[in-house]
């Protein structure tokens, strides 16, 4: 991709594994670092622990060891520091989670006004900018169960951006999307990735990464196997593991 | 995962509640089968009381309900402990709601002493007669508190339905897909404010049909506070059923009085149900 300006490092993730009640171990001694403005892309078999790794990222899963920094906050136990980095730190998920009780505008509104603490005006024309630019405008009245999955994942992409992240994590935001809607939806992250946003996307839209990635990894067993630019991850993979992988799914 | 909008959208969905007659179909044989049913319980009552000897009065009724005397209106007994029992169970009913919801919290909490607590009083409400309990808080609670026979009743209704109240909120909250939880806590929402916000006004429309359920009951265990001599309509109708013996009409009235107030209730609550259901 054409060439940007990637800033100062805005996640550190230091040796940090996880392992689940039921003994799967997810993430091993896992570390990596994330620049501003970076694309990356993370690819791996199911179960290689990188939905894992984003939903650390934020929080949402506990880490066993090891240390994550956002923007020079710890996450750690403490709850301030987690809601900081959860304001700053945008979440995109596989089944999109919009509250179906809200309306689209209310879904775009709602953490705006309680976390930012937005007045309406300001939370509403914030709302509808973005669901102009992902295109759902003439849907703001419109519940969840009334919009195709492709709407709803950019709604949920318009709910995420509302609260002005620094960083978004996109867990799969296409695979739970039917072929003809998955487009869309990448159309959506790739004006994001272009526009300078800093982007942690788990995907197997090789596409995509090709397009748009400014670091891929390649993720088996809770470990990092191999990271490069997508011009060397997909033209010259140095790992077995990694020739395989790409080998079935190319 | 391919099945995952789906497996969504069917837990986002409530299930469309079948319409008691369809209006295109006038159900003439179901009619006639549910008119024989009837006719057959009112046959075996008749009979079982004629049997007995009993002997029916129910021109003797009326006036426990309501006397109208030279253009005065004047409640009977009847209907002046309807008052008290409509009294009763409005107070208790929202105490039932709160209790049930803190409750329900509680146990849903990450504080092991809220869990405890929350736990201990589920299960000795739950686990022992509504009538012990009754006793209980009028003769032992009561008077450390300092409240009449009526408010130890209501502590005691409310105590005793919150405890079932809380199973169902519950059940309602863990029922929300966990996705509702990630999605808020992602974009920075406070427990409080997902609750509030993402996580209550979800459960409780799932929860309404069984909530109603636990009301009616209320209204009717509110019949049992008559054992701490709380005039409330049961109170009153066996004060009158001793004076009279009058007990099948009696009991027969109140019953239908009790009938009323429960198919009203469920009727309003259809309502708004209908209401909710706009939007899925």
């Amino acid at each position: 991709m054409a060439e940007k300006e990637l800033g100062d490092y805005i996640i550190n993730v230091r040796n940090i594994s996880k392992t689940f009640p039921n003994g799967v171990k997810a993430l091993d001694d896992f570390s990596t670092n994330i620049r501003r403005a970076e694309v990356v892309v993370v690819i791996g078999p199911s179960g290689s622990g990188k939905s894992t790794f984003l939903r650390c990222l934020n929080g949402l899963e506990e880490i066993d060891s090891g240390e994550i920094i956002f923007d020079g906050i710890p996450l750690d136990d403490n709850k301030k520091n987690r809601l900081k980095i959860r304001r700053d730190m945008g979440m995109v998920f596989q089944l999109f989670n919009l509250f179906p009780h809200m309306t689209v505008l209310q879904n775009v509104m709602l953490a705006q006004q309680l976390v930012r603490k937005s007045s309406t005006s300001i939370a509403k024309s914030v709302a509808m900018e973005l669901l102009v630019k992902v295109g759902i405008d003439d849907k703001v009245d419109s519940y969840p169960s009334q919009l195709s999955g492709g709407q709803q994942q950019r709604v949920a992409i318009a709910r995420a951006l509302a609260m002005k992240p620094k960083v978004m994590l996109f867990d799969e935001a296409t695979s739970a999307l039917d072929p003809e809607m998955i487009g869309e939806v990448l159309e959506v992250m790739k004006t994001l990735a272009r526009e300078g946003m800093t982007m942690i996307c788990v995907t197997h839209e090789l596409g995509f990464a090709k397009e748009v990635s400014d670091w891929v990894i390649f993720m088996d067993e809770g470990r990092i196997i191999e990271g490069g630019t997508a011009e060397h991850f997909f033209t010259n993979p140095q790992e077995d593991r990694t020739k395989l992988f790409l080998s079935q799914i190319l | 995962m391919s099945n995952g909008t789906s497996e969504n959208t069917e837990l986002l969905t409530p299930v469309p509640s079948t319409p008691l007659l369809s209006p295109s179909r006038v159900p003439i044989k179901d009619l006639i089968i549910y008119l024989f049913v009837m006719a057959g319980i009112a046959f075996i009552i008749l009979r079982g009381a004629s049997e007995q000897g009993y002997n029916w009065q129910w021109y003797r009724i009326p006036k426990y309900l309501f006397t109208l005397e030279d253009g005065s209106f004047t409640l009977g007994p009847l209907l002046e402990g309807l008052k008290i029992t409509l009294h009763i169970t409005w107070i208790s009913m929202i105490l039932t709601y709160l209790i049930g919801l803190a409750t329900a919290l509680l146990r849903l909490s990450d504080s092991i002493v809220g869990r405890a607590v929350a736990r201990v009083y589920l299960e000795l409400a739950r686990n022992t007669p509504l009538i012990v309990q009754l006793f209980f808080i009028y003769f032992v609670v009561a008077p450390v508190l300092g409240i009449d026979r009526l408010y130890a009743a209501i502590l005691a209704l409310s105590l005793f339905e919150g405890a079932y109240a809380s199973e169902i909120y519950r059940a309602g909250i863990v029922s929300l897909p966990k996705g509702q939880w990630e999605a808020s806590h992602s974009l920075g929402l406070t427990t409080f404010d997902t609750y509030r916000k993402v996580i209550l006004p979800q459960a409780i429309r799932r929860v309404l049909p069984p909530l109603t359920s636990q009301t009616i009951s209320l209204i009717k265990d509110s019949s049992l506070v008559s054992v701490i001599a709380v005039y409330e309509m049961t109170m009153q109708a066996n004060a009158i059923v001793a004076e009279t013996f009058l007990t099948f009409e009696v009991y027969f009235t109140i019953a239908g009085i009790y009938l009323f107030i429960t198919v009203f209730l469920s009727q309003c609550v259809s309502l708004l149900e209908r209401k909710f259901k706009v939007h899925n």
